[in-house]
């Protein structure tokens, strides 16, 4: 699956995060396995 | 990392959707990467290694902060309002610089130029207020900006219909902040036109802009409520969010506008230049908690600072040094990648653990919320006993005569220190009791912190994001 521009990956197994800043078709995988989308908790805007 | 990195995903993605100016005239995202880039273009020849900004809020400045970016210097927003010996002055200490003028959008970049990696470059000079000492060049760096854009908010998550007002001045941080954030939300930016700040003006330019997002420092808010309070025309129906900081809010001004505002989510945001901005948060649940529950923990934090947010974590320690338990008031202490604490040519006020020691004094309670209660050395000590000017000012300003109250303390051969008072009166009041001013005071919070002198202005010596300059009102006091 292609990944999404401006979303954040992260592995399962280690602390890597990866931001993709330029969407493509790629798949991001780490320790042999794909990263799966960072839900990220939304903040109220605050400026 | 560079913090161009943010306009270059906006523009990539977001291209034409409008990111800085009015419905009519803004520029999109597209626009606005290609003026960064011609800017880029006329800083490489100069030799500058800071740009430096001298404007109000235009387009010239999202420009110049992300040309500098690109170029690879660093961004010196300048408070303009200074006079020219004073900007001169400064200027000499970002030495070699140059100062980018509105024209310079003219100069549309060509091709794909690139921004260099430098994440642990200086990204933003910021002059302190100077409100307590000198100004001060605090230092930002790449990352620490966007360890703070990174943590809190996710990569175009606003809507196509929102928009920011934005009265904040470029050379605060919040000015900062408010570029950079709403940028990689993917949120307009619109700046309030002319120099002073006008509830007016702000109010018309919200409600004629369809404004969504507001930031306000809370001496801005107290204009725009009694504006409101005088006038039921102005209004702004479209506005979702309004968050404030930059200086305490006092709670007799946040409860009015609260009030005005039942449907708007109130957001306190509290931070330091030091800090990349916000490091604090008050939610709008928080706030509607205060105020209709009847439970003391959480009617309290209508003056609270909020929670950390995500990557920042918060200390509070005595004179010696050691941690305090919930509660217990003390110096506040601030760790966490967006800290940044460094400044031209003089130390670091972060220690060796990377806690910034911020010179703030306050506390938090039992659920880890933060109450700041402003700097430590602000602090009246009266007989013995330590005396907050906000607790003074807040009993104040309930009174309904009064717009803004500044409390300090002057020498007293008796007891140490008394309190003093300088006010300014609301719009419509001609004269007010001060005997009864007194009076008002000394039933909310007795007799020891009633002030001993009122003196009553046209206006509060206040810089120009509202915060109020203690040292000028000690002078003016001291002098009669």
């Amino acid at each position: 699956m292609p990944n999404q521009m401006g979303k954040r990956y992260t592995c399962a197994e280690c602390e890597a995060t990866v931001l993709v800043t330029k969407a493509g078709d790629g798949e991001l995988s780490c320790h042999g396995v794909a990263m799966e989308i960072a839900q990220a908790k939304p903040l109220p805007s605050s400026d | 990392m560079n913090i161009a990195m943010i306009l270059e995903m906006a523009a990539d993605a977001l291209g034409d959707r409008l990111a800085y100016g009015t419905r009519a005239e803004g520029l999109s995202y597209e626009d606005l990467r290609s003026a960064a880039r011609g800017i880029a273009d006329r800083v490489d020849g100069s030799g500058a290694q800071r740009l430096a900004l001298l404007e109000a809020n235009a387009p010239i400045v999202p420009a110049t902060l992300f040309g500098a970016a690109w170029a690879g210097v660093s961004y010196a927003p300048l408070n303009y309002r200074l006079p020219e010996a004073q900007l001169e002055a400064l200027l000499s200490r970002i030495e070699p610089a140059v100062v980018s003028a509105p024209h310079w959008l003219d100069n549309k970049g060509t091709g794909d130029r690139a921004f260099p990696d430098s994440p642990d470059a200086p990204a933003v000079l910021l002059f302190t207020s100077g409100t307590s000492a000198e100004p001060k060049a605090a230092i930002l760096e790449h990352d620490q900006l966007l360890a703070y854009i990174f943590n809190t908010l996710e990569f175009g998550s606003a809507g196509e219909d929102e928009a920011a007002i934005v009265v904040v001045p470029p050379f605060h941080v919040a000015g900062v902040a408010a570029v950079l954030s709403n940028t990689y939300v993917g949120r307009r930016i619109v700046p309030v036109p002319g120099v002073r700040f006008s509830a007016e003006d702000w109010l018309v330019t919200a409600r004629d802009e369809q404004i969504t997002h507001a930031m306000l420092v809370p001496t801005m808010l107290g204009k725009i409520v009694e504006a409101m309070e005088a006038d039921e025309s102005l209004r702004v129906p479209t506005l979702r969010a309004m968050s404030y900081g930059g200086s305490r809010m006092p709670p007799p001004i946040l409860e009015r506008a609260l009030h005005l505002f039942p449907e708007v989510d109130f957001v306190n945001a509290y931070g330091l230049t030091e800090t990349s901005s916000t490091v604090a948060i008050l939610g709008p649940d928080d706030h509607r908690l205060a105020l209709y529950s009847d439970e003391p923990l959480f009617k309290a934090r209508l003056s609270s600072v909020g929670q950390p947010v995500p990557g920042i974590e918060f200390r509070i320690v005595d004179e010696s040094g050691a941690s305090l338990g919930p509660d217990e008031p003390g110096e506040i202490l601030i760790r966490g990648d967006q800290v940044s604490g460094k400044y031209v040519g003089t130390d670091s006020k972060v220690d060796a653990e990377g806690w910034l020691h911020t010179g703030d004094r306050g506390w938090l309670d039992v659920e880890g919320y933060v109450f700041c209660e402003g700097r430590a050395d602000d602090t009246i000590i009266r007989g013995g006993e330590n005396i907050g000017p906000a607790e003074v000012e807040d009993a104040l300003l309930q009174h309904d005569a009064i717009s803004v109250a500044a409390v300090v303390g002057l020498a007293d051969e008796q007891y140490g220190e008394k309190i003093a008072s300088m006010i300014s009166l609301r719009a419509g009041v001609d004269d007010v009791d001060l005997d009864h001013v007194r009076e008002w005071v000394r039933e909310r919070i007795g007799s020891l912190k009633t002030p001993e002198i009122i003196v009553v202005v046209d206006e509060v010596p206040q810089t120009a994001t509202g915060k109020i300059l203690r040292r000028e009102v000690k002078r003016l006091l001291e002098d009669g």
